[in-house]
């Protein structure tokens, strides 16, 4: 490793460990780091700001930010509220069902839409259902804990549901249609087991009497709260049918075209913005995600830096020159992505190892490397509450929902409530992907 | 079935909190009657009247023969009329439902204010269409006018005090009194408490113009 690589290397590496050691401060952190890898780099001869700007893949940031602002729209049809009450109304507020009612939910809505949005208009309602049933600790660690890891799935099942595979998406290394084959069936094959796994063996529902009046009570107030909210039809037909459309234009108009996925998802996004015209300009104006997109521009400056000085292709060399077969070499490689989101996030894991799954994927099926890439920073999103950004907000939804057990007791869900359901779905996740791979690379 | 189901207490909370204190209670009170007769309402009673008075009274109502509540919007909406803004303080949804399907073309603004802390009311609103909005203690007289009423749900009325929702007294001052074209309570309990009233505030009958 020369200087030039150390001193940029040094730069990503310090980011990323300070921004998880310091979450509130996460974007300022990256931001300044990227404007320091920017000076380096050209200071150092590596190359200016201009040509690291050009290596920026803003169609990702594109499709980042056009797909958000369609879960916006969803939302504001009343969607996600209306299918979490047939969720609550399909499990009867059984407890063995609403863990399965609402886990299956999430998963399919988190392959379609943002599951940050999603997950802020389904969890309050889940959570109302669970003081409505009055439920312990254990149960409310274990429920709250898989449907986190149901969005994380779903996210990793489609090319558009989490930031990771529309990464993979946006870099044309996998197609749409190619990705969805490979990848849907073994996160939904993930989370089976783990629902399997849950309810039948660890069974957090135990200890919670079986009790008909308080789930036909519970099911009774719900459909009370939510007596009148219909579909708003208006916005969610536009945004169905352009969701349907994308779906089709992704899966068949070639990339070689010059019409990627980003310039379609754009085009039809603007689309039903204009449709609904005042709301569109409203979120446009205020929902953006900005922290997201700068969160994600400053890691990918700092990637695109130390990618000039040749140290991805580097690792990927040293990774090649492992005297193992090259299936081992994979499965080094995604154990290392599993345990690198566990600690830093998906975003700047997956930012940094795709160049070297970029190397891998020459050599092996890409589909092996890409979705098991994808599957591996999947499990560690779910390793712990932090490493993905739907965890924070759910212990702060939980905690000012202010739920107490049957004693009375204030019931939490903090890091260490979520560690069980994150270490088994880690495990169960990633040896999935392991599985995945290796069956692929044989 | 002869056992309150568990967790009753929140339950009955989360219940109130968005719903309102005497539909809550309505509607706790017919399913447990549906579930358990009497008994199970007594024991409802028994076991949440003190926390809960119009919980209380309502059960005390079933058990006296009354089986369903008295949703009879007919005076409010007289005094509502000719009117375009409605400003309402407190929460009951059966009887705003009602009142609303009455007052066709009539704006109507929810005070966003809950003696049970953290109210979703964006999820409330999600069941009425464009005419129910939110208002705040602090804006609340952009609704003010010669043509804008507020009206508040009381539980229970006597010769010269009603009980209402804290956030009464937040609203009504002097300055307000002038502001707005008239004042309504309207008494969805009909009768007087038994016990402590916990969450609401006594208030003269004299702030209301017309007590329905």
């Amino acid at each position: 490793m020369n200087a030039t690589q150390l001193a940029l290397s040094a730069i990503l590496l310090t980011a990323l460990v300070l921004q998880a050691l310091l979450p509130a401060l996460r974007v300022l952190i990256v931001l300044c780091a990227a404007g320091l890898a920017c000076l380096s780099s050209t200071l150092l001869g590596v190359g200016t700001t201009h040509q690291i700007m050009a290596e920026v893949p803003w169609d990702v940031l594109i499709l980042l930010v056009a797909l958000g602002l369609l879960s916006d729209i969803f939302a504001h049809s009343r969607l996600f509220g209306l299918l979490a009450l047939h969720a609550a109304r399909w499990s009867g507020a059984r407890p063995a069902a609403v863990l399965l009612a609402f886990a299956g939910a999430m998963y399919l809505v988190s392959g379609l839409v943002n599951n940050l949005t999603a997950l802020m208009l389904v969890l309050p309602i889940l959570l109302n259902l669970l003081k409505l049933m009055g439920v312990h600790q254990r149960y409310l660690s274990w429920t709250l804990g898989v449907v986190l890891v149901a969005c994380n799935l779903g996210g990793a099942a489609t090319p558009i549901g989490d930031f990771p595979a529309i990464l993979l998406l946006g870099s044309g290394r996998m197609t749409f249609a190619a990705y969805l084959v490979h990848a849907a069936p073994p996160t939904l094959f993930a989370l089976l087991i783990l629902l399997g796994i849950v309810t039948l063996w660890i069974r957090p529902q135990r200890g919670i009497d079986r009790d008909p009046l308080s789930a036909r009570l519970s099911v009774q107030v719900m459909s009370k709260l939510y007596r009148n909210v219909r579909l708003d039809k208006r916005r969610f037909a536009p945004a169905a049918a352009l969701l349907l459309c994308l779906l089709v234009l992704w899966t068949i108009v070639p990339s070689s075209s010059g019409v990627t996925a980003d310039l379609l998802c754009w085009l039809g996004v603007g689309a039903v913005l204009l449709v609904n015209t005042h709301l569109g300009e409203r979120l446009l104006r205020r929902h953006v995600d900005m922290e997201a997109v700068l969160f994600l521009l400053a890691l990918f400056v700092m990637v695109a830096a130390v990618r000039r000085t040749g140290m991805f292709a580097s690792i990927a060399r040293q990774l090649g020159a492992l005297p193992v077969s090259p299936s081992i070499q994979l499965v080094v490689f995604l154990c290392l992505a599993g345990i690198m989101t566990g600690i830093f996030s998906a975003g700047p894991s997956m930012a940094a190892l795709l160049e070297v799954g970029h190397s891998l994927a020459q050599r092996l099926p890409p589909h092996a490397v890409y979705v098991g890439l994808a599957l591996s920073v999947c499990a560690g999103s779910s390793l712990f509450l932090t490493a993905a950004t739907s965890g924070p907000m759910a212990q702060a939804l939980t905690e000012r929902a202010e739920l107490r057990g049957g004693d009375g007791e204030p019931l939490r869900f903090g890091f260490f409530e979520f560690l069980p359901a994150g270490l088994l779905s880690f495990s169960v996740i990633q040896t999935v992907a392991l599985s995945y791979a290796w069956w692929n690379v044989r | 079935m002869s056992e309150l189901p568990r967790g009753v207490e929140q339950a009955f909370g989360v219940a109130a909190a968005e719903l309102g204190l005497c539909t809550a209670a309505w509607l706790f009170v017919r399913e447990l009657a549906q579930a358990g007769g009497p008994l199970l309402v007594q024991k409802l009673r028994d076991s949440l009247g003190r926390t809960f008075p119009v919980l209380d009274a309502v059960a005390a109502q079933w058990l006296d023969g009354s089986s369903i509540p008295v949703i009879d919007p007919q005076a409010v909406v007289a005094a509502c009329a000719g009117s375009k803004t409605v400003l309402v303080v407190g929460f009951e949804a059966d009887f705003f439902d009602a009142l609303l399907a009455q007052l066709a073309g009539v704006q109507f603004r929810l005070l966003r204010y809950s003696p049970f802390g953290v109210v979703d009311w964006e999820r409330i609103l999600t069941n009425y269409d464009e005419r129910v909005g939110l208002t705040d203690l602090s804006d609340f007289q952009r609704w003010a006018g010669t043509r804008s009423v507020v009206l508040t749900f009381l539980y229970g009325a006597g010769d010269h005090s009603a009980h209402a929702s804290p956030a009464w007294l937040r609203l009504v001052g002097e300055d307000v009194r002038a502001q707005f074209h008239s004042f309504i309570g309207w008494d969805v309990l009909r009768q007087p408490m038994y016990v402590y009233p916990r969450w609401l505030v006594e208030v003269p009958r004299s702030d209301f113009s017309v007590l329905a």
